[in-house]
C-alpha cells in the first residue's frame, strides 16, 4: 500500500445501495457466450482487436498504477488493439459491486478483476465468476504449477476460474540505523516489544492480520497443523495462545494496545515519521520501492522471521457478466509473458514476484529474471524460499480478523 | 374550458418542480427500502426471507451502541464548537472596517477545503510526529513523539473535533454574518433607539434572532459530522470505532453473511439524523408557538 491516504472518501454503504436502482437502468445481462471455449486461441484474441477491457482492481500504489498505465497499456494497445481501462476496486468492493449487478440483473462492468483469497472464495461461493478459461492461455505454459504458492489459492485449486499474475511474500520492515540489532523470531519479537515499550504495533486490515496468522502458524506448531481445510478445534487451540500472546505484549504496544493504525499505509507513515520502529509489508520487496521513493529512510530493511513467514499468489479472473472476457483473455495472457513478468519483477518498479517457472524460460530470459536478485536490499533467494510458508483455509484469516476485532481491538465487533 | 394562461404556466412549474424534488428524493427512498429489505433478509448476500434476526442481533450489540454514544458525542462536540466561534466571529467582526473584512474572510477561508484535505492536513499538523509536536520538540517542550499528548486515532476523538469544527465553521460564519448584516441592524438600532444598553440589544433582540437563523445550518452540520467518513477514517481511533467506520467495515467483513448488518447500521445513522430534523422542527415549532 502507498503511504498516501487511499480512503475510498465515497464508499458509503448507502452510495452502493442508491447504485444498485443506477444499475438496474443499464442494459439487459448478456452472459459471455460459453462457446469461447471452443474458438481457436488465435480467432479469439483477433476478435478481440479494437474492443475496451475494463479492469478493476486495486490503485492505491503509485508504482503500480504506472506500470499498468504505462508500460502494460500503451503495448496492449499497439500489439492487440486493444484499449485497457483500469478502474477502482479491491476485495469486498468487487464481490459487492458484482453481487448487486446480479442482483439488479444488470449487464457487468468490468472484464477483469485482481483478486486472490477470499475475495476468490466468496467470488466462487456467490458464483461471480466465468470459467474455466485460465489453461487455455498460451503463456500458462510457462507458469511455475509446481510451487503449491502459485497453484493453491489459499488452499483453494483456482480450476481455471482464475490466472496466477504475480506472487509476494510478508516481511517486518525497520531501520537499521534505529534497531541494528532487530528480533529475528517471534519470541525475539516478544522480548523485544516488552523492552521498547509504545515502539511497535500492527495495522487493522489485511496485513496486521497475516502478522497474527504467521503467529498462530508459530505458537501452533506450524503450518502443516492448519492445512487441509478449517477445523475449529486446532484454530481454537491456536487463538487462544495468540489472545494470550497478545494481551501480555499489549500494554508495550503503540498506544498501550488501545489504538491500532486503521491501515497498513498509516503504519507505513508511523514509522517514516519515527513515532514505531517497525512497518511491515505483505511484499519482501515494498521497502526497495518505498527508499527509492523516498518515503523510507535509506537505511531500512526488510526482514524475514525464522518461525517463517506467509508467501502467497495474487491473481486475475473474469467476472460472470464481463461484456468483453475474450479481451479480457488475451490482456491476462500478455501480464503472464516473460516480458511483461520481468518488467513487474524489477523494484523501481514494482518488485512484485514472477509466477513463471524461470528456469525453464527460453533464451535470455532465465538470465535477465536472475539478475534481478542482485540488488543489495533484496532479500536472498534462498532465505526467501526456505522461511515461505502456504496461506491455510480463508476461514482462518476471517475467523481471526472478526475475533481480534472483538477480543483485542474491541471497538465494534 | 382553457385555463387562462397564468394559471396554465403556475401548472407548469408546479410539474416541474415536482419532478425536480423526485428526481432528487429516488435514489433517497431506493437507498432507504434497500437497506430496509437487506437489513430484514430480503435483499443481498445468502438466502432471502424475512427476519428481524439480524436487527436484533446487530441492535443488540454493545459495541454498536459504544459507536454511536461515540459519534454523536464528537459530532455535537464540533459543532458546538464551530457554533460558538461562528457567532464569536460574526460578533466580534461585524463592522465595515479594514480589519473586520479580513477577519471574516479570514474565517471562511476553510470553505472550499475538502474534507479529505482538511483531515490529511489535521494528522499532518496534529499527529504525535507532526508539525506541532516537531515545534514543541525545537522548543525544547518535548522530547519525543511520545511527549506529545495523542490528537489523532485518540480515544477522546480531539482531533477529529478540531478537525470538523474548523472545517465547518466558515459555514456557519457565513450564515451568522449575513444574519447580521441583513435583519440584524435593523433591529439593534430599533432596540437601541428605544433605550437598550449593548448587553440587553444582544440578549434580547440580536440573539435570539441569531440562534433561530442558525438552528437549520447547525442541525445540517451535526448530521453531516455524524456521518462524515473522511475526517473519522483519518483521524479516529480503533475503539469505539465511529459510526460509518464501524458501518464500512460491517459492508466489507470477510463473512459474507455478516455485510448485510451495515443496513442495519445505515438505518441507524438514518435515525440518528431523522432525530436531529425532528428535534429542530420541535424546537421551531415550541419556539413559534411562544411567540405567537
Amino acid at each position: 500500500m502507498g503511504p498516501s491516504p487511499s480512503i475510498p472518501a465515497t464508499t458509503l454503504v448507502t452510495l452502493a445501495a442508491f447504485s444498485l436502482a443506477a444499475a438496474s437502468c443499464g442494459r439487459a445481462a448478456t452472459p459471455p457466450p460459453r462457446d469461447l471455449a471452443r474458438i481457436p486461441w488465435d480467432s479469439l484474441a483477433a476478435s478481440a482487436r479494437g474492443s475496451t477491457v475494463t479492469w478493476r482492481m486495486w490503485r492505491g500504489d503509485p508504482s503500480i498504477n504506472a506500470y499498468v498505465d504505462r508500460w502494460v497499456s500503451p503495448r496492449l494497445l499497439q500489439r492487440y488493439g486493444i484499449t485497457l481501462n483500469a478502474v477502482e476496486g479491491q476485495g469486498a468492493e468487487i464481490v459487492n459491486q458484482l453481487q448487486v449487478e446480479k442482483e439488479a440483473r444488470a449487464g457487468g462492468t468490468a472484464d477483469l478483476v485482481w483478486i486472490n483469497g477470499e475475495t476468490f472464495h466468496q467470488l466462487r461461493q456467490a458464483d461471480l465468476l466465468y470459467g474455466p478459461w485460465s489453461g487455455r492461455l498460451p503463456n500458462a505454459a510457462w507458469v511455475d504449477s509446481a510451487s503449491p504458492i502459485i497453484s493453491r489459492d489459499f488452499e483453494q485449486d483456482p480450476m481455471g476460474y482464475e490466472s496466477p499474475w504475480g506472487t509476494v511474500q510478508f516481511a517486518l520492515i525497520y531501520d537499521s540505523a534505529r534497531t541494528p540489532a532487530p528480533p529475528r523470531s517471534y519470541a525475539e519479537l516478544r522480548q523485544w516489544i516488552l523492552a521498547h515499550p509504545g515502539r511497535f504495533t500492527h495495522d487493522q486490515g489485511f496485513t496486521g492480520i497475516t502478522l497474527l496468522k504467521q503467529l498462530m502458524y508459530a505458537l501452533g506448531g506450524g503450518v502443516e497443523r492448519f492445512q487441509g481445510g478449517f477445523h475449529e478445534e486446532v484454530y481454537a487451540t491456536a487463538s487462544e495462545r495468540i489472545w494470550r500472546w497478545l494481551e501480555e505484549v499489549r500494554p508495550a504496544l503503540w498506544r498501550g494496545g488501545g489504538s491500532y493504525p486503521p491501515g497498513v499505509a498509516e503504519l507505513h507513515r508511523l514509522f517514516a515519521n519515527g513515532e514505531v520502529d517497525f512497518t511491515m509489508s505483505n511484499n519482501q520487496n515494498e521497502v526497495m520501492t518505498k527508499v527509492a521513493q523516498g518515503i523510507f529512510p535509506e537505511t531500512a530493511r526488510a526482514l524475514l522471521l525464522r518461525d517463517g513467514t506467509i508467501a502467497n499468489a495474487h491473481f486475475v479472473g473474469i467476472p460472470a457478466n464481463a461484456p468483453n472476457p475474450a479481451g479480457a483473455m488475451v490482456v491476462a495472457d500478455f501480464l503472464l509473458s516473460p516480458e511483461a513478468q520481468l518488467e513487474k519483477a524489477r523494484s523501481p518498479v514494482w518488485g512484485d514476484g514472477t509466477v513463471l517457472a524461470e528456469e525453464r524460460l527460453p533464451g535470455d530470459w532465465a538470465t535477465s529474471f536472475a539478475e534481478l536478485a542482485r540488488n543489495p536490499r533484496a532479500l536472498p533467494r534462498d532465505s526467501l524460499a526456505r522461511y515461505a510458508r502456504p496461506e491455510v483455509d480463508p476461514e482462518y484469516h476471517e475467523r481471526l480478523a472478526r475475533e481480534w476485532r472483538s477480543r483485542i481491538r474491541r471497538g465494534g465487533s | 374550458m382553457a385555463l387562462a394562461d397564468p394559471a396554465r404556466r403556475e401548472l407548469k412549474a408546479v410539474r416541474w418542480g415536482l419532478l425536480a424534488a423526485a428526481l432528487v428524493a429516488s435514489p433517497v427512498v431506493a437507498g432507504v427500502v434497500y437497506s430496509a429489505a437487506a437489513a430484514t433478509g430480503l435483499a443481498g448476500f445468502g438466502p432471502h426471507g424475512f427476519s428481524t434476526d439480524r436487527l436484533t442481533r446487530v441492535l443488540g450489540e454493545p459495541a454498536v451502541w459504544e459507536s454511536l454514544v461515540w459519534t454523536i458525542r464528537t459530532a455535537s462536540l464540533a459543532t458546538l464548537l464551530a457554533s460558538a466561534l461562528a457567532v464569536l466571529v460574526a460578533m466580534t467582526f461585524r463592522r465595515s472596517g479594514r480589519v473586520d473584512k479580513l477577519a471574516r474572510t479570514l474565517a471562511v477561508l476553510p470553505l472550499p477545503v475538502p474534507h479529505l484535505v482538511a483531515a490529511t492536513t489535521a494528522v499532518l499538523l496534529l499527529a504525535q510526529s507532526g508539525l506541532l509536536s516537531r515545534l514543541g520538540f525545537a522548543a525544547g517542550w518535548l522530547a519525543g513523539p511520545a511527549d506529545m499528548p495523542p490528537l489523532v486515532y485518540d480515544r477522546a476523538g480531539l482531533g477529529m473535533v478540531l478537525t470538523l469544527a474548523w472545517k465547518e465553521l466558515p459555514f456557519l460564519a457565513l450564515v451568522a454574518t449575513t444574519l447580521l448584516a441583513t435583519r440584524g441592524a435593523a433591529l439593534e438600532e430599533t432596540a437601541r433607539g428605544l433605550g437598550a444598553g449593548p448587553w440587553d440589544t444582544f440578549r434580547l433582540v440580536t440573539w435570539p434572532f441569531l440562534w433561530r437563523g442558525l438552528l437549520p445550518p447547525v442541525v445540517a452540520v451535526l448530521a453531516f459530522a455524524a456521518g462524515s467518513y473522511e475526517a473519522a477514517a483519518m483521524l479516529a481511533p480503533s475503539d469505539p470505532l465511529a459510526l460509518p467506520l464501524l458501518t464500512l467495515e460491517r459492508y466489507t467483513d470477510p463473512d459474507l453473511a455478516r455485510r448485510g448488518d451495515a443496513f442495519v447500521l445505515v438505518l441507524v445513522g438514518l435515525m440518528l439524523t431523522g432525530a436531529a430534523v425532528g428535534l429542530h422542527e420541535w424546537v421551531r415549532y415550541r419556539t413559534t408557538e411562544l411567540r405567537g
